[in-house]
Formats: C-alpha cells, structure tokens, sequence
C-alpha cells in the first residue's frame, strides 16, 4: 500500500487547523475595547464587554436562569429516561419501534414548532415566561436525547451484577445506589453532560415559551450586531460547558 | 413473558411516554389548534392556511430551507468522510482539535462566522476583502457554512467508530489481494460507514431543515427560513401572524419527517 495512498497526514492537519482555530476569536473580540478596521489586531485591549455583559443585569440573570434550567431539565430527564433506557436496554418489549419513534420524533421535527404549538397549552396553564415551562419545553428534546444515551448502560452486565446483589440479600434501593448507578456512571455521565447542553444550547423553544424570562442565547443574539464585545464576552459564558463537555470526554478517551 | 413481567415493563416506560405524548403530541396539536385560529377567542377558520398557500414568500422559504438543508448535509457529509479517513490511526489530540466544534452551540458558531465573515470582518482585515459576500447574502452560503462547520465534525465522530480496528484488518486482508485505496474506498470502507453515515445525515439534514437561529444572525431577510418565516410572521402581524406562523411550522414538522421516512428507506435500500 506505499503507493497510491491518501495524503493524509497533511489533509488531518488542515481540518484540526480549519475547524479549531476560528473559535479562537472570541477569546480576543471578548477584550478588544478598541479595535478598528483595517487593523488585523485590536488596538485596546479592556474589560468593557465584560462590564457589559455582567453589568446591565440581564446577562448575570439569563446564565442563571440558563443554568437553572438545565441541571432541573437534565434531572428530570435521567429520572424519566432511566426506566425506559432499561426496557428498551434489556430488550423487554416485543416491538420497540414505536417507542423509538417516539423518542426520535421530537429530534427531528424543528423545536421552534414544537414550542409555538406549546405555548397554546402554556398560556392557559400560566406556564409561559416561567422557570417550569422552560424545563417542561426543553424536556421534549432533552428527553430523548438522555434515554437514548443512557441505553448502552443496560444489557446483560448490568442485569448479572444486579442478581448478585439480589442474591446477596441486597434490596431494591441499595441495588439501584451501590450496584446499577455505579456499574452505569459513564453512561449516566454521557447522557447527563449532553442533556444538560442540549438544555443549554437552546435557543428556538425557550424564545416560543419564555420571552419574559430570558435565557442566555436569547438575550446574546441582539448584542452580536449591536455591540459584538458584548456579544463575545457573552459568548465565553455561553461557551463554558462546551469546554467541560470536551475536558471531559477527553478524559475518558484517555481512560479507555 | 408472565403477566407481572409484562405489568413491571409497562410500568417502566409508562412515565417518559407519557411525558414525550403529552409533551410532543400536545405541541403539535397545539401548533394546529393554533393555526385554526385567528386571535384569542376567534372561530375556528383555514384563512391562515390560505395565506400561506397564496403566499409567494413562503413557497421561497420552503424553497429555500430545502436547498439549505440539501446542500448543508451533503458537503458535511463529503468533510466528514474525508476528515475520518484522514484522522482515524491518530492521536486524541487531532481527533479532539477537529471535534471542537460538535459541542459548541449552533448560535455561538454562527456568532463566529459572523465576526470572521461579516463585511470588516476578521477575514476581510486579514486577506484583504472578501470577493463574496458570506454573511446575509441571499443565497444562503453563509448559513451553509456553518452547517458544514459545526456538523461535518460530528459526523466524522459516527463514521470514526464506525471505522474500528476490525475494518482496518479487512482492509489489510484486502490490500494483501493487491486492492487499490479506490478498491478499498468502494468495497470495503463504503458498506462500512454507510449506515452511520445514513443516519446522521438525517438528523444534520431535519437539524438544518428547521433552522432558526443560524439564519438569524447569518442569514439573508429575504428569502427566510421556514422556521425564520414564522418568526417574521409573528412580529408582523400580532393577531393574524401567530396562526401563519403555526401553520408555516407545521409544514416544516411534515417535511422533516417526510426526509426523515425518505432517507431511512434509501439506507434499508442500501443495505439489501
């Protein structure tokens, strides 16, 4: 195979260079203060867009109210998904096929549809512009998402081990804490980090359900024309979990 | 399986199934009950279903989404399997360098495209300016680029586990029968990466279909987005716009799951 072969030392490179480096000029656009055409660099360097984005209130608020929401969203989605991830995991259903469709529809429909056909019921249950609403709405697509990650968990392993403990006289609840949860924690932990980024990242279903209780992408999104060091200081905010997600996954890449 | 069996599967999957029906079947029904009718209290009419069927810049949006979501998934899908083959053998540090974008969300990149592209962007200051214009411009490339940005890398992640150790020793068997990189590409690594890649073309190709806040922030005013219709439509118009805008958001739930039923049925044909 020494000749005729895919140049692909230097195509690897490229595409590392290609897809990393743009995220970069954030970190920078985050601190220019000053920073006028056609000057590759910016002229001063401050901390105004962090003032910005901090100081007006609503920043400090949507990254809580971000926050909030998707560590309730994620919980309440590990507690609904764990069960059905063992159903479909050990294979207890004869036809699975409509639950799975049921759990990839909300996946591929647009969630900014799904949310405006929401708001019809959330108006009337005083939902809408609520911290309840918000994590009910993400749930349709964090849901999904979670059971589906939690599936590799269950299967033949896992339901060995959990005879063992029966066995030796464990109960119910002492099963699920010292048996399953930590024979599962990778995919707990997988499908906890996307969920909550999922939550995090979005941005269709909370503008239908919460315009009065603005998320983080909500209130970043006008800023990126109106004042971009604003908009970049918010970014590294919003970017945050993305680096734990990556910190994270390439730790356990190592671990392998 | 005993009826207590069956009884403690039930009871299982009872409570996300519930949540899911309730959640998704109620906010589809609610985007129709919608779409019937014009204001708060008004009486059940079809007037939103024919203004948008008379409405020629919602036959461009609809137009428009689809070449979007076409050309989005097709050029993520041609990087992908480029970036895998070249990447797959190689270190976490290339691997993960690359699947930088995957977890970064889709209106942060497009926040990026726009300080890089934009005109006096860091692109225009560094080569001098643009000959294209990338950001806002009507035919969408802008939109396209990110798509392929943020989704070619997690494709190349399904298509790297789908390229493991044992393909790579049915490649060296078939290398050792005097196969070409072609013959390998063709006969070996296809049927390989077919399916992973069938499947994640789906959800880019539904993902870009319905999308919102990329066009945005990249996109052009006109022509919209499906999804970017509705929002126009609702801030048009208080009481006429949110019936549109149900009824628009409707019609791009059909056709995400119409190419969704399309491209499972053409990887069950591959797959024969």
């Amino acid at each position: 195979m020494t000749r005729r072969r895919l140049p692909t030392g230097a195509l690897a490179a490229t595409a590392c260079l290609l897809f990393a480096l743009p995220l970069a000029v954030l970190a920078l656009q985050a601190f220019a203060d000053e920073w006028r055409f056609p000057s590759v660099l910016p002229q001063r360097l401050g901390l105004r867009g962090l003032h910005g984005a901090l100081a007006s209130g609503a920043g400090g608020a949507a990254f809580a109210n971000s926050a909030e929401v998707a560590v309730a969203t994620t919980a309440l989605a590990l507690l609904l998904g764990w069960p059905a991830a063992r159903a479909l995991g050990e294979r207890r259903l004869r036809r699975p096929e409509p639950l799975l469709l049921l759990i990839a529809l909300p996946l591929l429909v647009p969630s900014y549809a799904t949310g405006t056909g929401l708001t019809t019921w959330f108006l009337r249950l005083g939902l809408t512009d609520s911290r309840a609403g918000l994590v009910l709405a993400h749930l349709t697509v964090v849901l999904p998402y979670v059971t589906l990650l939690l599936l590799p968990a269950f299967g033949p392993r896992l339901r060995e081990l959990e005879e063992m403990a029966k066995t030796a006289g464990a109960g119910p609840a002492r099963r699920l804490i010292q048996v399953s949860i930590p024979a599962a924690r990778a995919s707990i932990a997988t499908a906890a980090l996307i969920g909550a980024l999922v939550s995090w990242s979005q941005y269709g279903i909370s503008l239908a359900i919460g315009g009065g209780l603005p998320t983080l992408p909500i209130i970043m999104l006008p800023f990126v024309r109106s004042d971009p060091e604003v908009a970049a200081a918010m970014a590294l905010f919003f970017l945050a979990p993305a680096v734990v997600a990556l910190a994270a996954a390439g730790r356990a890449g190592r671990e392998r | 399986m005993t009826p207590r069996e069956r009884l403690v599967t039930v009871a299982l999957i009872a409570p996300a199934t519930l949540v899911l029906l309730l959640l998704f079947a109620g906010g589809l029904v609610g985007a129709v009950l919608q779409s019937l009718r014009p204001g708060l209290g008004g009486q059940i009419s079809g007037s939103a279903w024919r203004t948008l069927v008379d409405d020629p810049g919602f036959r461009a949006a609809l137009w428009f989404s689809t070449r979007i979501a076409l050309e989005a998934t097709a050029l993520s899908a041609l990087v992908a399997t480029v970036a895998a083959l070249a990447l797959r053998g190689r270190g976490t540090l290339p691997r993960t360098l690359f699947a930088l974008p995957v977890p970064v969300p889709h209106l942060l990149v497009a926040t990026v495209a726009v300080f890089w592209l934009a005109p006096g962007g860091l692109a225009d200051r560094l080569a001098g300016a643009l000959p294209i214009s990338l950001v806002r411009d009507p035919a969408g490339v802008g939109i396209v680029l990110v798509y392929v940005y943020k989704e070619a890398p997690f494709l190349a992640l399904l298509l790297l586990s789908a390229l493991g150790r044992r393909l790579r020793e049915r490649e060296e068997a078939a290398a050792v029968h005097g196969a070409d990189w072609l013959q390998l590409l063709r006969w070996v690594v296809c049927p390989a990466i077919r399916r992973p890649l069938a499947a994640g073309c789906l959800i880019v190709g539904a993902f870009a279909f319905g999308s919102f806040e990329v066009p945005l922030l990249v996109g052009p005013t006109y022509p919209p987005t499906v999804a970017t219709y509705a929002l126009q439509a609702t801030q048009t118009d208080l009481i006429q716009g949110q019936p549109l805008a149900a009824a628009a958001l409707l019609v791009a739930a059909a056709a995400s799951l119409l190419i969704a039923t399309a491209v499972i049925g053409i990887a069950r044909g591959l797959g024969d």
